[in-house]
């Protein structure tokens, strides 16, 4: 009997939806929240998921949110009120199918078992070679001890090269005290705490091209999204701004102590200075908490998406940290930022710009002299 | 010029007014410039017109007017039927975009 997940806020969704999966020759195992529904997709391996509509950005969410766990799992959405066109926006995203109200013993076991029965890309992991004649083995240790004299001239040449181009590049800024910096397709924006301003820098020159001026407000993070710009600000607000010319400020969020913010295409995540802990936010109008972690570090300063992780730069070890999505408080990667330990710079600010890391830092001791950017060597 | 796809189009599924019925929503199993083979959970009669908007690689298809050839109850209770574009501009526009997708894959 194949298991399947089901997300259901209302109780009473979850029990008619059991009843009928249940009645089609389904174990059913049921969550009423998202992270119940990852402990079910790690520990009971369903075969699909089925997310109850509830209206809103909810179900868009729960389907991405389960395909990033699960990428292969068929995500099935039974919505509470018929709307074709939410349908097909849902199919669009991700889900595989939708189940129309009302729901019936007859649609339920057709919609599941269509969605099971459908083959997809078929994946596979290539197997190791078959057994081989101790000759081929011979003529392979030759071979092998000629490859590894061109190899080891090749990576001697690889290395000289290496070195070469490991060397960061850094800038000496106009002003002194950076908050955060950030790009927004290929553009280099920096916020200046003590000038209430966001200066746009040429990514080549780093010659400022444009200001921009707060005059109510100071800007401490910065992240920009396709359609909208995020700021924290020192009175204790997130602030989502128009991609105009003067990001104009649309949206406010009490937000007391937010000292980082970074949106990652569908959670805003942001650290909170009090109690130091990673925070995903939906994007809904109180960017409600999904979830609260502690921070893997001593001293968060910010944080940046690369497209596919979660960074944070550590203040206090002078570090980049990789966290795991799933547990934002385990970090799996770190990177030791040694263009700071000379202790020079306190480092301030983090940003991607598709290939590499730059980090913006302040002069220490504080106004003793102007910021400075760092370009960190490429990640491949 | 033939390909795969790993993806099944979702459509929504309109009725002209007189026949008064809810919209539905469905996928293509197979798509080209004359007509298409849909999968759907929404009735479909032979002979019966049907009003089709979906997304091709971004262009937007609205409301494409295709006519039920054939229509049968497949064993999960889906109707899988087959239908045929009877716009000839929007064939000429759905062909074009089909070049396209085509010739990049």
């Amino acid at each position: 009997m194949a298991t399947i997940g089901l997300i259901a806020s209302d109780p009473s969704d979850a029990q008619s939806l059991s009843l009928l999966a249940g009645e089609a020759g389904y174990l059913v195992c049921g969550a009423s929240r998202l992270h119940e529904a990852v402990e079910i997709l790690r520990e009971r391996r369903p075969k699909a998921m089925l997310v109850v509509d509830e209206g809103g950005a909810d179900a868009e969410t729960l389907v991405r949110e389960v395909l990033r766990v699960s990428p292969l799992l068929p995500v099935v959405v039974a919505l509470k009120k018929r709307d074709a066109t939410r349908a097909v926006a849902l199919m669009r995203i991700g889900a595989a199918e939708v189940i129309a109200p009302p729901w019936t013993r007859e649609n339920v076991r057709a919609v599941l078992a269509k969605t099971l029965r459908y083959q997809g890309t078929a994946f596979s992991v290539v197997r190791a070679a078959p057994r081989r004649s101790p000759h081929f083995y011979f003529f392979a240790v030759l071979a092998f001890f000629a490859a590894a004299l061109g190899v080891a001239s090749a990576r001697r040449a690889q290395r000289l090269a290496a070195e070469a181009a490991a060397k960061p590049s850094s800038w000496e800024l106009p002003y002194k005290n950076p908050a955060a910096l950030a790009f927004d397709s290929g553009r280099l924006w920096i916020a200046d705490w003590f000038a209430q301003s966001l200066y746009l820098h040429s990514p080549r020159t780093l010659a400022v091209e444009r200001v921009i001026h707060y005059t109510a407000e100071t800007p401490v993070s910065l992240s920009f999204a396709a359609d909208a710009a995020w700021t924290a600000v020192a009175s204790g607000q997130i602030v989502r701004h128009m991609k105009d010319a003067k990001l104009t400020p649309v949206q406010r969020y009490k937000s007391p102590g937010t000292i980082a913010v970074a949106f990652d295409g569908l959670y805003l995540w942001t650290i909170e200075r009090g109690d130091k802990r990673v925070r995903k936010r939906l994007v809904d109008a109180e960017l409600s908490v999904a979830g609260a972690y502690r921070y893997p570090g001593l001293l968060p300063a910010a944080l940046t998406w690369d497209g596919r992780a979660l960074w944070s730069l550590d203040a206090g070890n002078r570090e980049l940290i990789r966290h795991n999505l799933e547990r934002p408080d385990e970090a799996l990667e770190r990177i030791s930022l040694a263009e700071y330990a000379d202790g020079k710079y306190r480092p301030v600010g983090l940003a991607w710009d598709g290939a590499r890391f730059w980090t913006v830092g302040e002069r220490i001791p504080k106004d003793s002299g102007p910021a400075r950017v760092f370009a960190h060597p490429e990640r491949r | 010029m033939k390909a795969g796809s790993a993806v099944r189009l979702p459509a929504l599924i309109a009725f002209p007014e007189p026949a008064a019925r809810a919209e539905g929503w469905g996928r293509f199993e197979e798509l080209s410039s004359a007509g298409a083979r849909l999968s759907t959970m929404t009735k479909l009669s032979s002979g019966e017109r049907v009003l089709l908007s979906f997304e091709l690689a971004g262009e937007a298809f609205a409301q494409v007017p295709a006519e039920v050839r054939r229509s049968e109850l497949d064993g999960d209770g889906y109707c899988a039927a087959e239908l045929v574009f009877v716009d000839e501009l929007v064939r000429r526009r759905l062909a074009k975009a089909l070049a396209d997708v085509l010739s990049r894959s």
